[in-house]
């Protein structure tokens, strides 16, 4: 390809790639503009930067639970990930690696359930839930997410991958099935683990319908669940929402940058291996 | 083979045990109760009790007017949203596979706004639309200051006819970079050796395209498509954070409509009932990509 031309390629891309960058940038440039500022819209950027918008956010405990719902999020996406990744690992070594009679027609039926849109699921686990006793609680929001396919399809794929000399190697040296999983399987594949880790992690972060349907009190609300709520009651004041956004976005970019490798390839795979 | 033998294959499903549990209580059971859960009037705040009514909910659905309405605002953001999303992903996918350098660093930028959350990005967007003190109508004004005259305040999202067209331009910025980064990955596996002989053979950009590109790309390309279109058919956050399906329920789609039902007027059963219809169409859509797979 001639030079020329692939500079206008690279210009074209990063045009559009700047388009696509601006918006987040603004999240963060706009929260520390003032109101009036913001109403009275002349720049992108702010021509004093302010943290009033915080403080303010910050200074109302009570009636903007802001550092609870940062800690709720907190919490139930690391119960979430810590879960996903203990029962999915063990069932797809299982499914995987052991000789289970029967085990094709369970993987088959599991793998099934991926096409199911979640929205089917919504009003019976509501009432599940409600039956169990969970709703508005964090265990609603933390169990069911165990019992989803993707990641036993992840890690299966991967588990299916390693050699089985290395099993049967430490079966000679004595070791158990639990102790093959631990020491050798789940050592091997760590890059999956972190992948699958990092992408349930960031899902449940984010996670928007689950809790706005299954949490009722504004204590334990989700950050994501919380602005949004916050957003109705204080329909214009977009500094003030912008910089809850800011304080529910940063985890979020700070994950991507650090582990941009393992996320943009997770995603690139789900598409490749069919 | 003896009867420990037998007990110890057995005994590995301790392994699946604990995800088959979570798996049958939150996935299986669900799917079946809500199936059941269809055929019966179920108001939850009644004082009646659930009844058994047969198809009624379903006939309910076919002759309820806001579940058309319900069904033609799915209908719109889809047939926008998904080849606009696959044409745009294309597009740029072909472009960051042409760079020889910052391919990366392009890539992670298309891909930034698939990390943020639904809440942020909508409340983002709504002010950018704002008709009064929005970005984009304060940027057009400035343009139209320019040249001496003044822009008309665009409506984005308080005209019936606009707000679904400046919804499904937020969802591509918002979810572009995913179908994007997937495409990239599918180009970079087709061998540069094919590329290298057609241009020997003195074949034009646009025919390596449509003879090498697109024929090898065809699995990845369709399974993007049809994810695009099972994610479309399910749009529901930015419409209910931008919009709550407003102006004159133009951009009240499916999704909200059966959430509303469940939870604004807890009418499980009918709500349950549309959940399926919306299932059916699109395990149709799946069906159709299997069908269009087999057909290679």
């Amino acid at each position: 390809m001639p030079a020329r031309r692939r500079w206008l390629i690279e210009a074209a891309i990063a045009v559009g790639a700047a388009a696509f960058v601006l918006p987040v940038a603004l999240i963060f440039l706009t929260a520390f503009k003032s109101e009036t500022e913001i109403l009275h819209f002349d720049s992108l950027l702010p021509s004093q930067l302010t943290g009033e918008n915080f403080s303010e956010i910050l200074a109302s405990p009570e009636e903007i639970p802001i550092g609870r719902w940062f800690l709720n999020s907190l919490f139930i996406s690391s119960c979430v990930t810590l879960l996903v990744l203990t029962v999915s690992s063990l069932a797809a070594y299982g499914l995987a690696r052991l000789r289970l009679p029967g085990r094709r027609y369970v993987f088959a039926m599991i793998i099934a359930t991926m096409m199911i849109p979640g929205q089917i699921l919504l009003v019976p686990v509501y009432l599940i839930l409600n039956w169990l006793g969970w709703l508005d609680s964090a265990a609603a929001l933390i169990v069911p997410a165990g019992g989803g396919a993707f990641a036993v399809f992840l890690l299966h794929q991967f588990f299916r991958n390693i050699p089985r000399e290395l099993e049967e190697a430490a079966a000679l040296d004595g070791c158990s099935r639990l102790g093959i999983y631990w020491h050798v399987v789940l050592p091997l594949s760590r890059p999956a683990l972190a992948t699958l880790g990092i992408f349930t992690f960031i899902g449940s972060w984010n996670a928007f319908i689950g809790p706005l349907v299954f949490l009722d009190s504004v204590d334990r609300y989700t950050l994501p669940v919380g602005i949004a709520l916050f957003q109705t009651s204080y329909w214009a004041e977009y500094g003030l929402t912008l910089a809850a956004s800011v304080i529910c976005t940063l985890p979020v970019i700070v994950v991507f940058l650090l582990f941009q490798k393992h996320i943009i390839k997770g995603i690139s795979l789900s598409g490749l291996k069919q | 083979m003896n009867g420990g033998g037998s007990w110890r294959r057995l005994s590995g499903y301790l392994f699946v045990a604990p995800y088959l549990v979570l798996f049958a209580a939150f996935v299986l059971l669900p799917v079946l109760f809500g199936l059941g859960l269809s055929l019966f009037r179920w108001e939850m705040l009644s004082p009646l009790a659930p009844e058994y009514i047969g198809l009624d909910n379903y006939r309910e659905a076919v002759g309820d007017e806001y579940f058309w309405m319900a069904v033609r605002a799915t209908g719109l953001f889809v047939v926008m949203a998904v080849p606009m999303t696959i044409v745009m992903a294309m597009t740029i996918s072909l472009g960051l596979a042409a760079l020889n350098k910052r391919r990366a660093l392009y890539r992670a930028a298309y891909f930034l706004p698939v990390m943020i959350n639904i809440s942020v990005a909508g409340i983002l967007w709504r002010w950018f639309y704002n008709s009064e003190f929005g970005l984009f109508n304060a940027y057009l004004a400035k343009v139209a200051a320019r040249f001496g005259t003044t822009a008309a305040k665009v409506p984005w999202l308080s005209d019936p006819r606009v707000a679904m067209p400046s919804v499904v331009l937020m969802t591509l910025w918002w979810h572009v970079g995913g179908p994007t980064v997937i495409l990239l990955a599918g180009i970079k596996q087709i061998p540069e050796s094919y590329y290298e002989a057609a241009a020997l053979d003195g074949a034009s950009a646009s025919q390596r395209f449509t003879h090498i590109t697109l024929p090898l790309l065809k699995p990845v390309l369709l399974f993007v498509i049809v994810m695009n279109l099972i994610g479309s058919f399910q749009v529901f956050g930015q419409t209910f954070i931008m919009t709550r399906g407003g102006p004159e329920l133009s951009t009240r789609v499916l999704v909200q409509y059966i959430y509303e039902s469940a939870f604004n007027f807890y009418r499980m059963g009918y709500s349950a009932a549309m959940s399926w219809l919306l299932f059916v169409a699109i395990a149709a859509v799946a069906a159709l990509h299997f069908f269009l797979l087999r057909e290679r």
